[in-house]
């Protein structure tokens, strides 16, 4: 492993607060998966993106749904092609390897580059998945039975994981992974994200949007939090529809954006000030 | 060196494996943590904590081992030793009439610090004084205390009326062996599964003896036949008693509700409330709220007696919430009383269980809602254990 250019800090286009850096950092240095966790709208699928631009390698993602088997990431032996082509005599039917697809792992192991694999939101599948995966996340290989052929990493990749912690996941699995919390982001840290996105936007806007926003986000009978990615599109709207700044915190243009659950919405419409 | 802080961690209840050590000595040799305490901190969490929620049990063995700060509120052994009389309980009972009669207002913060500082002073055991933390005692803490407002130490909630319970038995278990691990649950659910492929879905799997078949008919030629895969029939029907003796137990209702939904194996999951007992109307959210409710023949009418039904309550009801045609007083009863309500159950759907969060160990004559209700359904405790054996219950005859 070439350690010393393997070292990920803030892209251009995310913001990344100081520990998650480290927990980036770490995780590569000792070869471990990182687990993120947090809220959704934290950007734990784009901390992937961003690693993968900072460092400069290929993404490779796997989306995980509820129906997702561990054997689909390493590869598939699709038999049934077989079995049509050998009716009609197509050239190397023999050839059981022209069958065999690897999954997102498997082309993640295979590639000749280090890459960067995200398994996002691992918790969707089965309660057996992450276990389905130990072995070849530690050892970095697999073997496929139809072909006898060992796939092994060739440059171990670096593997990101995140969970929306709608399941437990198992200890084991646990145990082999680097954890780290996104926590949401204070009004510091807020603003540079939206900075990021929007350098230009005027300060005013920005500081009555914000104020707002945690507004909202502090009040306790909240169905369903809004978060970064919402105050990003909001920000977009209001600057699109041109809303004079004196009336944002009266009228809450455009709340839609921000605010998703018809209840949520009579909620922030009742308090509001006038 | 640090294998001090390793077992402080495991004193706190942080289940740090070797393994997780050991890759924190590799990170330690590595360099990662530059020689600061501040990025030991954070990389020793991000490698020996895989949960936001025992964060804190971390920073308090952290604390403890580089700070040498002790954290307070800690109530030693030996003080649970003098405190822990579970066989005064009926001496106690009279006692605790008498005292009260008046009920005396306290205030929360008063009583937490005059507490704190009997923790420092106390060095012998009390029973029965009005000053120190012991058991009997007028004291606004201590356990078997008659003072109806204050801080417990130790034993059983007896009475629900201290406002903070420090060091119950029963929070330390919940830390330290999990017993009651949503994950636990989920793997509990699984046991009821029934396989069938008569089942409304598409026809995914390769039908091995049908495509021979097809295929000889067709002259050699390959027909593939693909057929449904076999899923579980389970249909689940859960009735949950919410509000009111329920309160306590919320954390692990959640659990098991969303355990529950989780799993989702089965082929139909439909969830009601009720309060106290099922009278003619369940309601359709854990608020209990007039109106928004469905009526309990509607469900007799359209949930067909296939489904498997857990009932989970306390079943601590008075006699006349169980036995009296007028007894529900949140709602309508429906000309029936609480216990023809749950006959009318009985008879309709095959299979039963009641799981209870607070049953009472073996024979407990003096509940007597309780052991009408342990005649007529198996009751089981709500832990890890009562699933797995309720589930098994479900899925065999009767």
């Amino acid at each position: 492993m070439s350690g010393q250019n393997n070292n990920f800090s803030s892209t251009s286009d995310y913001v990344a607060s100081e520990q998650l850096l480290a927990s980036v950092n770490v995780a590569i240095a000792l070869q471990k998966p990182l687990l993120v966790k947090g809220e959704p709208g934290t950007g734990k699928t784009m901390l992937a993106q961003a690693v993968a631009n900072s460092l400069g390698k290929k993404l490779i993602i796997w989306n995980i749904k509820s129906t997702t088997k561990a054997q689909d990431g390493l590869y598939m032996y699709d038999t049934i092609q077989r079995l049509y082509d050998g009716q009609f005599g197509e050239e190397g039917v023999n050839d059981i390897a022209r069958y065999i697809k690897l999954g997102k792992l498997g082309e993640a192991f295979d590639s000749e580059e280090q890459v960067i694999l995200l398994i996002d939101e691992i918790d969707k599948a089965d309660l057996e998945f992450p276990n389905d995966l130990l072995w070849e996340l530690d050892q970095m290989e697999f073997y496929i039975h139809e072909t006898k052929r060992t796939v092994k990493a060739k440059q171990r990749p670096i593997v990101i994981i995140t969970s929306n912690a709608e399941k437990e996941l198992p200890d084991a699995f646990l145990r082999r992974c680097i954890f780290h919390y996104i926590d949401f982001p204070d009004q510091t840290l807020m603003e540079e994200i939206v900075r990021t996105h929007y350098p230009d936007v005027e300060d005013k806007l920005l500081k009555d949007a914000m104020e707002a926003f945690y507004w909202i986000r502090s009040m306790k009978d909240i169905r369903k939090k809004p978060s970064t990615s919402e105050l990003i599109d909001w920000i977009n709207a209001l600057q699109i529809g041109g809303i004079p700044t004196d009336k944002l915190r009266s009228e809450l243009p455009f709340i839609g954006v921000v605010v998703k659950k018809d209840e949520d919405l009579e909620t922030v419409k009742n308090r509001r000030e006038f | 060196m640090f294998s001090k802080f390793f077992y402080t961690l495991k004193d706190k209840g942080l289940d740090v494996s070797l393994s997780e050590w050991l890759t924190l000595q590799d990170a330690l040799d590595q360099g990662l943590c530059n020689s600061s305490l501040t990025e030991f901190y954070y990389v020793a969490r991000m490698i020996l904590v895989k949960s936001e929620t025992e964060f804190d049990k971390f920073d308090m063995a952290f604390d403890e081992v580089f700070k040498g700060i002790q954290s307070e509120n800690e109530v030693s052994k030996n003080m649970m030793r003098w405190l822990d009389k579970p066989d005064m309980q009926e001496v106690f009972e009279e006692i605790r009439h008498e005292m009260n009669q008046e009920v005396i207002q306290v205030d929360k913060e008063d009583v937490e610090n005059t507490f704190k500082e009997r923790l420092r002073d106390q060095n012998e055991e009390h029973n029965g004084g009005s000053h120190w933390i012991g058991t009997m005692g007028k004291t606004s803490f201590g356990n078997l205390g008659g003072n109806m407002g204050g801080i417990r130490v130790g034993g059983t909630t007896g009475y629900q009326s201290a406002f903070q319970v420090v060091g119950a038995r029963k929070y330390r278990d919940f830390r330290n062996d999990k017993v009651l691990d949503n994950r636990q649950f989920q793997m509990a659910l699984r046991k009821l599964r029934q396989f069938s492929s008569k089942l409304d879905i598409p026809e995914t799997e390769l039908d091995i003896n049908g495509t021979v078949d097809a295929t000889c008919s067709n002259g050699g030629c390959l027909q593939i036949v693909m057929e449904k895969p076999r899923k579980n029939a389970v249909k689940l029907l859960l009735l949950m008693d919410s509000g009111g003796t329920m309160i306590p137990y919320t954390t692990l209702l959640n659990e098991l509700f969303h355990s529950v939904y989780k799993s989702n194996h089965y082929k139909d999951v439909k969830t009601y409330f009720f309060h106290n007992c099922i009278y003619s109307n369940l309601y359709k959210t854990p608020e209990c709220e007039n109106g928004d409710w469905i009526e309990t023949e509607w469900m007799f009418r359209n949930l067909d007696s296939d489904y498997k039904v857990i009932i989970v309550g306390d079943a601590a009801m008075a006699p006349e919430e169980l036995y009296s045609a007028s007894g529900n007083y949140r709602g309508p009863n429906g000309g029936l009383s609480g216990m023809e309500w749950l006959q009318l159950m009985k008879r309709h759907y095959k299979r039963i269980v009641w799981l209870n969060p607070k049953m009472a160990p073996g024979h407990a004559p003096w509940r007597e809602a309780e052991t009408a209700i342990k005649g007529m359904f198996p009751m089981f405790k709500l832990t890890v254990d009562g699933l797995n054996q309720a589930m098994i219950k479900l899925m065999v005859n009767r």
